[in-house]
């Protein structure tokens, strides 16, 4: 007689498992990776990850496989792409291949901690600012819309340079800390600003309501009613960020300001530009086609989640 | 169960009460003037019993609803319930009347948050004020699904997954699971199918009848409101303008308003004089509220009272218990 | 029912949406008539079918998703589903016209008021700036706007729902359609206010004979303002009759259950009768009749759990789509 399933009820209740339920996070990641081309990105940004941990690794542990020895000559200075060098070398005689496999792990590692910091800052205040209106939110957009107000260029190298070589609590920021510094520092504005506008348009739903009606205090409906909902955006924005922060942390290195010893995709870019006078151009495309091609994958990567983790685009 | 009670037999008890919004406006933003949603309401609800409270959008039924519970900032008014007066509570207090007074909303579709589980949603209130949690949470979760009419296999589940008459009734659940001693419906069966209406209404009076629970019910289609309640008060442009016992108020309904409602009503067995007292105009802005009795501008009696005073409501001869709102019934 | 009364027939239309999770089957094999100068409700309630069997009958149905799959819609000597785009776009707010549930999302807010009329009224009938901008103050003035002149220059946002769904009427009828269609016309709006609107399409339809196919799930309204009524569920027409039998006589078990269920003023019982059960998915509708897991006659009957009924014509003029119609005994009337 019934249609669902589950309906009016029986009481015969014994032992028994209920069925496990498929959330909305479920449903969009399935619909997510029917896509094929969300799946081929996905995999490179994977590759990507994968590459930069294993590279990580291998310094902590100073583990002896090929590739990671970027410092090891293996060939001529300037030699041109050929089979041993697939890239060629650079001035010293390195393998412009094994640098640029090592350039993933900088770029990976500092959008990485960019972001991380970037969300750590930009969620809360946004949703702090969304849920209490007032004065609050006041103080907040005044903060953000002052700090988005100075050029981004000028304040990352403020930050870079201020950041440089400095201890603090005892611990040494080395080059690469103060880039990823920088670059979180000054990129939550626009995090906090989505978040923002999505808790107030959540704010006014009824399961709100619902929860201070019976009591929640604000700062679990924040957190346990409110953040759960505004999440997706979260993600989405963080791989669409990603980019960004891969081509700030360029930037940044191409300017000096990163670090200096260990090679990285806008170290190599900056060397080029002496090198392409004499006709070395193998640094700069290796480069250049790394940042691509990760570049390509996460913001394709970031309109396909996009498509599946809104819950209003779900056909219903 | 519901033994408690003012010693008046009232159970909630609202005197004048008043939900002004601010309005504002220019650069400084000044106070230009008052939204009144709720301008003077009194009500009083006995324990184990209906009361309905009836109008059409921007009545500010709804309004009221919340201002009970200090959803939204009252302006002025009493809120006794249970011997408490909920406007001097203060947080800590406020909470626990959050216990005993609970809400079900209109929206079944919105009233749940979709990422939580039926289990959580249902049982939130339970962590939040009895601290209960693990499997005896469970246990009580389980327990009051059942009493709604769905079995424990929603528990895991999410809301998407429900129909909108399940998500109604899991609304319901979380409303019980504290076992409160007033539950406000807030047009709980609007946006459901008309085959799932009935079947929330008989539900929502079972319980009623075995928790001994009081409603105070909401809504804005009358058919519902009489089958739900015992006693009726209409509400227009923030005013309650007519108050009575439910058959006394469908069989002798004496305000212009009231009476037009009704005939608007679209009938199955079609009454020929229901076009006579159809009503004129629109609902007048509620932020320029005409002077006098806001009903004046739509009243076929509309006399030289109406657009001066606005009328206090008072009982109707030989009837305490039919109030009314309305200069020109006089008798 | 003699052909020269008829307006517009719906033969066997079935539209059905291809999406991820499968084929949903929203209209199936629909047919009924609406005659001329009369009102035909279709009635029901979410997810049966009925808008989207007006969105076909004006070729509205979202692309690629929705698809017209079979059927034929026969309006004016012409099979609608036949024409050309060019030409259904002709005939589309000009002979048939159509009023939609929320007049705030159906204006543009963006465009006055008067604009959007103007703008109907010279898509279909090549008149000037000033000609179009008389004939929507007229039209206005014939849905009882005061102050038309002012009303015009006016956006959708300063209007009342009242006053915007008037505006929606307005401009359906700028080009004196032979057939309107109202998809739940007044849901979104108060009961008295309902009541005026309801009362301005009677009084419209008397002044310029034209028929109004009233989509709505509100039972009232059609016994108050529909002559003729299809009762849909899940997909499918489960009866068709004229407006006074069926209230009189309901012949469904579907029909007959909604109506004992409604909550009626005069109502003096402790419970209202309930149809029990949910309405089904249109992706997982149960095999043969559609309400029989529902039903109090046809759940346990082994026809009704495996064959769909086919609408079936009786003497007196109705239609009815159930195994135990014909010669069934019903309980007890539902007054």
């Amino acid at each position: 007689m019934l249609t669902r399933g589950f309906h009016l009820a029986d009481n015969t209740q014994t032992e028994f498992k209920p069925p496990k339920g498929v959330s909305l996070w479920q449903d969009g990641f399935r619909r997510l990776f029917r896509r094929p081309i969300a799946v081929i990105c996905f995999a490179v940004i994977i590759f990507y990850f994968a590459l930069a941990a294993f590279i990580y690794l291998a310094e902590i542990f100073h583990w002896q496989i090929g590739f990671t020895l970027w410092s090891q000559a293996t060939g001529p200075s300037y030699q041109p792409p050929c089979r041993e060098n697939i890239f060629g070398t650079d001035i010293f005689g390195f393998s412009v291949f094994r640098r640029m496999l090592y350039g993933a792990k900088t770029s990976i590692t500092v959008a990485l901690c960019a972001s991380i910091i970037s969300i750590g800052i930009g969620v809360p205040l946004g949703a702090v600012a969304g849920y209490f209106r007032g004065i609050v939110d006041e103080i907040i957009v005044w903060a953000y819309s002052t700090l988005s107000s100075i050029p981004y260029i000028l304040l990352i190298m403020a930050f870079a340079v201020v950041l440089h070589d400095k201890t603090i609590a005892g611990f040494k920021l080395s080059g690469i800390t103060s880039v990823y510094l920088a670059i979180g520092l000054t990129s939550w504005v626009d995090l906090c600003r989505l978040i923002r506008g999505e808790t107030i348009k959540h704010k006014e739903r009824e399961y709100i309501l619902a929860a201070q009606s019976y009591g929640c205090t604000n700062s679990r409906i924040i957190f346990k009613h409110l953040l759960p909902n505004v999440f997706h955006i979260v993600i989405i924005i963080f791989s669409l960020q990603f980019v960004s922060f891969i081509h700030a942390e360029i930037i940044l290195s191409f300017l000096g300001l990163g670090e200096a010893d260990k090679p990285s995709w806008g170290a190599m870019i900056n060397d080029a530009r002496i090198e392409l006078a004499r006709g070395v151009w193998w640094q700069m495309v290796a480069a250049t086609v790394a940042v691509f091609v990760i570049s390509l994958a996460l913001n394709v990567f970031g309109d396909a989640l996009r498509d599946s983790l809104d819950p209003k685009l779900r056909v219903r | 169960m519901n033994t408690d009670a003012n010693t008046n037999g009232f159970l909630l008890k609202v005197d004048d009460l008043k939900t002004y919004f601010p309005v504002r406006k220019g650069l400084l933003r000044r106070t230009v003037g008052y939204l009144k949603a709720v301008d003077g309401i009194s009500l009083a609800v006995k324990p184990a019993t209906s009361f309905g409270l009836v109008g059409e959008s921007g009545c500010g039924k709804t309004t009221a609803a919340r201002s009970i519970l200090r959803l939204i900032p009252v302006t002025s008014g009493k809120i006794i319930f249970d011997n408490i007066d909920i406007l001097a509570a203060n947080s800590a207090r406020m909470r626990d009347i959050r216990a005993s007074i609970t809400l079900v909303f209109q929206d079944p579709f919105g009233s749940l948050n979709p990422r939580m589980t039926v289990a959580n949603i249902v049982g939130e209130p339970l962590k939040i004020h009895k601290k209960i949690t693990g499997s005896e949470l469970t246990e009580q979760v389980r327990l009051i699904l059942s009493k709604v009419g769905l079995s424990a296999d929603a528990i895991n589940r999410y809301p998407h997954e429900f129909s909108g008459g399940q998500r109604q009734r899991i609304g319901i659940a979380r409303a019980l699971i504290l076992k409160p001693k007033l539950v406000i419906c807030d047009e709980p069966v609007s946006a459901l199918d008309v085959s799932i209406q009935s079947q929330i209404l008989n539900l929502l009076k079972d319980l009623q009848q075995e928790f001994s629970l009081t409603y105070l019910f909401i809504a804005h289609d009358l058919a519902v409101v009489q089958f739900s309640c015992d006693i009726v008060a209409v509400m227009y442009m923030g005013r309650i303008v007519e108050q009575a016992p439910v058959s006394e108020l469908y069989n002798n309904p004496l305000h212009p308003y009231t009476v037009a409602l009704m005939a608007a009503i679209p009938k199955i067995t079609v009454s020929p004089q229901a076009s006579t007292h159809r009503l004129k105009g629109e609902i007048p802005s509620i932020l320029s509220p005409p002077p006098g009795c806001p009903f004046n501008p739509r009243c076929r009696f509309a006399g030289e009272n109406c657009f001066s005073q606005n009328p206090l409501l008072v009982p109707v001869a030989g009837n305490d218990e039919h109030l009314i709102a309305c200069w020109h019934i006089k008798k | 029912m003699p052909e020269i009364d008829t307006l517009l027939s719906v033969e066997n239309l079935s539209t059905h949406f291809f999406t991820q999770q499968g084929v949903v089957r929203a209209v199936q094999d629909v047919s009924f008539s609406v005659k001329k100068s009369r009102t035909f409700a279709v009635v029901g309630e979410s997810g049966c079918g009925k808008s989207i069997t007006a969105l076909s009958i004006m070729r509205l149905v979202p692309e690629p998703q929705g698809k017209i799959v079979a059927g034929k819609i026969n309006f004016g000597g012409r099979n609608l589903l036949d024409l050309s785009k060019k030409r259904m776009r002709a005939i589309r707010g000009n002979r048939i016209a159509m009023i939609f549930q929320e007049p705030m999302t159906s204006l543009n807010p963006v465009f006055t008021v008067g604009y959007q009329i103007e703008e109907a009224i010279r898509l279909h009938q090549h008149k000037s700036k000033s000609d179009a901008r008389d004939l929507a103050i007229q039209a206005l003035q014939q849905v009882r706007i005061s102050d038309p002149k002012q009303r015009i220059k006016e956006y959708p946002h300063q209007m009342s729902g009242g006053m915007r769904q008037r505006v929606m009427i307005a401009m359906a009828i700028s080009c004196k359609p032979e057939l309107l269609i109202a998809d739940e016309p007044t849901t979104a709006l108060d009961v008295t206010i309902q009541a005026q609107i309801l009362d301005l399409l009677d009084q419209l339809q008397k002044q310029s004979q034209m028929s109004v196919l009233l989509i709505t799930h509100n039972l009232g309204i059609v016994a108050e303002r529909a002559q003729d009524v299809a009762v849909m569920y899940a997909s499918r027409i489960a009866e068709l009759s004229d407006c006074k039998s069926l209230f009189d006589n309901p012949l469904h078990p579907y029909t007959q259950g909604l109506l004992k269920s409604l909550p009626r003023l005069g109502f003096t019982g402790k419970r209202l009768y309930t149809i029990p059960g949910i309405v089904p998915e249109p992706l997982r509708f149960p095999a043969g009749c559609k309400f029989h897991p529902r039903c109090p006659v046809g759940c346990n009957d082994k026809r009704c759990q495996t064959v769909e009924p086919q609408l079936r014509s009786l003497d007196n003029g109705r239609a009815v789509a159930c195994w135990f119609a014909p010669g069934y005994e019903r309980p007890d009337n539902p007054k």
